[in-house]
């Protein structure tokens, strides 16, 4: 039986293409528009929004390919790229003012223990089996939305598209602990949302 | 080290689970996780929270994505900088 085809790495498509092979540089936009596109959608929440930061990304990407360097991985750069432009895109659109999250963070008595019972902090785990699934959806979304940028950004990379942390630490040009605290602080809000929507006050 | 709090053990969650809390923190967090059933519900939850978001916000890929992107560069791509 044949073995098949060794597909090239994504740093020697990216050098090719830097080097004005259209084809490696075609390849490249197969293998991430998919990716690309779904970061979009979260970061922008947005559908139609998305596709515009998929265009501006793969542009940005072939005009800077040439700056591109091979001892980075061309994901990092790339997603770091789309990121930006999503970033962008989100500050051009007159967004609507939206209510923080911060009113979600646990609560604790003046002991330090969780104020909440045992049986009510379960059922934030169980969300997706209690909430029709069109409602999760939408309030999902709108919950995400409802993030400080900094954190919302973290939180999409780190756990919405699950990089690793040390990734997102190179995309977003901040150290792994950062990551950490951001990421935190995001899941610990939308726990908290969670629980509310179950309709347990967090 | 002194005893810890549900308050010190949240806030050190992140941390705990990317295993990058050194030794002995990490025994004290699992030694409260042992006698404390509201902060086993309160991790449950604070792990099943980015799968519950994840799983709830999957965007479909258009069909006409690829070719519309396709007509966006070939338009665009000129010299580059």
């Amino acid at each position: 039986m044949e073995s098949p085809p060794l597909e090239p790495g994504d740093e020697a498509l990216a050098r090719r293409a830097a080097d004005g092979d259209e084809s490696a540089f075609e390849a490249l936009v197969a293998r991430f528009q998919g990716r690309v596109y779904r970061l979009a959608c979260r970061l922008t929440g947005s559908e139609g929004e998305a596709e515009d930061v998929l265009q501006e990304t793969f542009l940005q990407a072939y005009r800077g390919l040439p700056t591109f360097r091979s001892e980075a991985r061309f994901a990092t750069w790339l997603y770091r790229i789309a990121t930006n432009a999503a970033l962008m895109q989100n500050r051009r659109r007159d967004r609507r003012p939206t209510e923080p999250l911060e009113e979600y963070a646990p609560r604790f008595d003046a002991d330090g223990r969780h104020a909440l019972q045992e049986a009510e902090l379960a059922l934030a785990a169980r969300a997706d089996e209690i909430i029709d699934r069109q409602r999760l959806a939408e309030q999902a979304r709108a919950g995400i939305e409802r993030l400080p940028e900094i954190y919302r950004t973290a939180f999409v990379l780190r756990d919405l598209e699950e990089m690793p942390t040390a990734e997102v630490a190179a995309v977003l040009g901040i150290d792994a602990a950062a990551v950490r605290q951001r990421v935190h602080r995001a899941r610990m809000m939308l726990r908290g949302f969670l629980s509310h929507l179950v309709g347990v006050e967090p | 080290m002194t005893t810890l709090t549900c308050r010190d053990g949240a806030a050190l969650l992140m941390d705990y689970l990317e295993g990058v809390l050194p030794a002995d923190t990490r025994t004290a967090i699992d030694a409260h996780l042992s006698i404390c059933p509201r902060c086993v519900e309160f991790v449950r939850a604070y792990r099943a929270t980015p799968r519950i978001l994840r799983e709830s916000t999957a965007f479909e890929i258009p069909a006409g994505l690829e070719e519309s992107l396709r007509r966006f560069l070939a338009g665009r791509r000129g010299p580059r900088s």
